[in-house]
This record gives C-alpha cells, sequence and structure tokens, in this order.
C-alpha cells in the first residue's frame, strides 16, 4: 500500500511541475495522449502470478467524431515470483533441483479505439478496445542460469476507464481505467508451459 | 520545445522496461543436474571404484587433481560412498569393479565451452577426460558413450559425477557406457571452493536418483 501511495505521488507531483508548461493547450488538439502507471496481475496460470506495479501504459488517440477516437498504445509490465528448491522433471531420465525467481514481461502494442460517453466534460467516462501484438519473455532464473523463452502473439484489451479534468477547459486530467489482457502467446520454460496470457489490472497517471 | 519534455520523460521511462527480479532471494543451495541412461539395470551390479582424487578440468595442458588428502577431495569421496553403500553397492578395486565413479570439478571452463557449443560430446575434443586407461591399462584410446545427450553449459565452480559401467565396457568400439552423470553448479561462495554446499549436493543428486539401486537393496 505505501508504494502505491508513493507512486501516486509521484505522479501528482509530475502533474504539478509539468502543468504549468502544458496546461495552455492540449498536446495533440482533438485529442488526447495518456501516460499511466500500471498494476497488473496475470491470471489463468501460477508461473508468475503475484501482481506488481512494474509497468507502464502510453496511449495516444485523436477523435474523429466528438465521442470516438482512434489512436496507438504501447505498454510494457514485469511480474515475479519467487518458487523455492523442488525437483524438476525436465524429462524421463533428467531431473533439476533448484529454487528460481519466475518472470513475465510483456509489451502489448497496436491501435486503440475509444468511445467516451461525456464530451469536454469534468469527468469523461469511456469504454475502449485494443487491438495489437504482443511481445512476451518468460523467464525463470537460479542461482547460476537463466532458462528463458521469448514469444509473438496477438493482443486484445478491453478496458473501461474514466479521465478526470479539474478545470476541463485545459485538457489535462488525471486517468483512471481497469482492463483485462488477453494474448494468444505461447511459452515454455523448463517444465512450465503457458498457453495464452490472461492479466487484468488498472491503469493510473495523467492524460494531457 | 515545452511540450517535448514529457515526451522526453516518457522515452526515459520506457527504456527502464524489465523489472529484474531479486536474485538475492535465491537460497545458495546448488543448482543439481542429473540425467541416466534409461536401458541402465543398475540392479545387476554389485560393485564400484572411485579413485581416491578429483579431476580438475581447466585449460592446462596436463591433467591435475586435487589430491587425496585434500579435504574437498576427503569430503566428496565419503559423501559418494555414503550413497553408494546405502543404495548396496560394495568399494573395490578397478579390475574387479562393475562400475566406475569418476569425479572432475570444472576449475576453468575456456576449453570446455567452446565444445559444448557446438558438439554435446564436448568430452571428445578434451584429451585427457577420465581415459579408458585409468580403468584400465589395455584400454588405451578408449572413451565413454552416452546414451543421453549433455547440453548443458558447465560453468566455473561446479562439479560433475559420473558413473560408468566397466562391466560392459566394450571391446569392439572400444566405448565405455555412461549410465549417470549428475552436476552440481554453484559450488564457489566468493571464488571460495564450499565444502558443505558440494556435499549437500551430491547428497541431493543421488535423492533425485532413486533409481541407482543395487539388487541387493531391491
Amino acid at each position: 500500500m505505501k508504494k502505491i501511495t508513493k507512486i501516486v505521488g509521484v505522479i501528482l507531483l509530475f502533474a504539478a511541475i509539468t502543468s504549468p508548461s502544458i496546461a495552455q493547450a492540449q498536446l495533440l488538439k482533438g485529442g488526447y495522449f495518456n501516460v499511466d502507471w500500471q498494476f497488473n496481475i496475470p491470471i489463468g496460470n501460477d508461473y508468475a502470478n503475484r501482481g506488481s506495479g512494474w509497468g507502464m501504459n502510453f496511449e495516444g488517440g485523436y477523435y474523429i467524431i466528438p465521442q470516438m477516437s482512434l489512436g496507438l498504445y504501447v505498454s510494457y509490465h514485469t511480474n515475479n515470483k519467487y518458487i523455492g528448491e523442488q525437483v524438476l522433471h525436465l524429462s524421463s531420465t533428467e531431473s533439476l533441483y533448484a529454487d528460481q525467481q519466475h518472470s513475465i514481461y510483456q509489451v502489448p502494442f497496436g491501435m486503440a479505439a475509444r468511445w467516451r460517453f461525456i464530451e469536454y466534460g469534468m469527468f469523461e467516462p469511456y469504454i475502449a478496445v485494443k487491438l495489437g501484438a504482443m511481445y512476451a519473455r518468460m523467464e525463470s532464473e537460479t542461482q547460476v542460469y537463466t532458462y528463458y523463452d521469448k514469444s509473438w502473439g496477438f493482443n486484445v484489451q478491453p478496458e473501461l476507464g474514466m479521465t478526470f479534468y479539474p478545470m476541463p477547459s485545459k485538457r489535462i486530467g488525471m486517468h483512471l481505467a481497469i482492463y483485462y489482457n488477453y494474448s494468444t502467446n505461447k511459452s515454455k520454460v523448463l517444465t512450465y508451459n503457458i498457453d495464452g496470457y490472461n492479466n487484468i489490472g488498472f491503469h493510473l497517471g495523467l492524460s494531457f | 520545445m515545452k511540450k517535448v519534455i514529457p515526451i522526453l520523460l516518457l522515452a526515459a521511462t520506457f527504456a527502464a522496461c524489465q523489472k529484474e527480479p531479486d536474485l538475492n532471494e535465491l537460497s545458495s543451495e546448488l543448482i543439481v543436474y542429473t540425467n541416466y541412461d534409461k536401458s541402465a539395470n543398475f540392479g545387476k551390479y554389485t560393485t564400484y571404484a572411485i579413485p581416491d582424487s578429483i579431476l580438475l578440468l581447466d585449460d592446462k595442458a596436463k591433467p591435475s587433481y586435487f589430491a587425496a588428502d585434500d579435504p574437498r577431495t576427503t569430503a566428496i569421496i565419503q559423501a559418494i560412498n555414503s550413497e553408494m553403500k546405502t543404495r548396496g553397492y560394495v568399494r573395490t578395486n578397478n579390475a574387479e569393479a562393475d562400475l566406475g565413479l569418476q569425479v572432475s570439478y570444472v576449475k576453468d571452463t575456456n576449453t570446455i565451452i567452446s565444445y559444448a557449443s557446438t558438439n554435446p560430446y564436448w568430452w571428445y575434443g578434451y584429451d585427457y577426460y577420465w581415459p579408458g586407461s585409468y580403468w584400465n591399462p589395455y584400454w588405451g584410446g578408449w572413451g565413454p558413450s552416452y546414451a543421453y545427450p549433455i547440453t548443458y553449459t558447465y560453468t566455473i565452480g561446479s562439479l560433475i559425477v559420473e558413473i560408468v559401467a566397466l562391466e560392459d565396457a566394450n571391446a569392439t568400439t572400444k566405448k565405455i557406457p555412461v549410465l549417470w552423470t549428475a552436476y552440481m553448479a554453484g559450488i564457489q561462495s566468493s571464488n571460495q571452493f564450499n565444502i558443505n554446499k558440494t556435499v549437500s549436493g551430491i547428497y541431493q543428486a543421488f535423492e533425485q536418483s532413486p533409481y541407482i539401486l543395487s539388487s541387493v537393496e531391491r
């Protein structure tokens, strides 16, 4: 909880520092640009399913009609999990005894479509769908060796969020969104398999 | 220009990328890998021989050893003897033994890695890796044969223990079958050889290899 408080503090500080310089106008007229801290929990596998805040999300879009925007997104995230000593049966004759640090690093990116329910208000709730590709690195660190598998897959990410503009005319605001993220990547490390990456999480950041 | 500042900040943030896991959280125990010949019948053997010294694998032209009176050798050989005895095998001399145990410590990997990266059977190019003549003076030019590939890169500070079937050495092919390989990595702590960790690793190697069992104990 302390960590989250610190991160929120940093975001607010960043807002305070940058506001005077960019509050004159939004970065992209008729659009938006989000910079978010991200909290992510992998679900559907127990390889590295500990939630973490080691990630960021970047997204920009342009409103082609007042309610709907099209844009681009990219985010990255790491989830780690310690696994105590155990014997892994790598094959019918091979055994490996080690403790491990599991790690999943995910970088989804692609196109984002957003529909906002209120235009130019103090609160702008929206729904969004993101479609694209994802790079993933599944990793197991032991004392001596690092085992890893890199993979690519298709990515889809529905999102429900809201931007809060304290002064709607300035178009700099706070952004909060929850998301579900699915990718088709398949990875295998040692005796562990992941067939499809599923995540839930939230974004918290700034919108320009 | 002012608009560029936040974009530069973003780029710097993105460069941070992957958060490495905390490796300090890992225990200091050895990584222990074992593999064996699935067709081997460990039950048919009753005796074994083990040298009283440990071969050092390094980049020197001539073989060197941990001597018999070296405390590292004593501890390692004692641990192996203890496990072999528990599994029903009796220690004897080279001439009478069914099995041979060869113990090697990787002191320097300069030579070995170059073979391991291109050919899993790196010992064919490694001149003094447990020659057949060690086990029998008439086995000059004989070498080990493996029923499984060794694809691990052996790192500095690791111990390799192998069980070879002296009884099944083939005079036609001049090959001595290797039945079991145990590889233990992470022995060195701050460049010091850690005897306790090594002994624990040997016990673990046998523990995860319950198939090493003489018919006496079955």
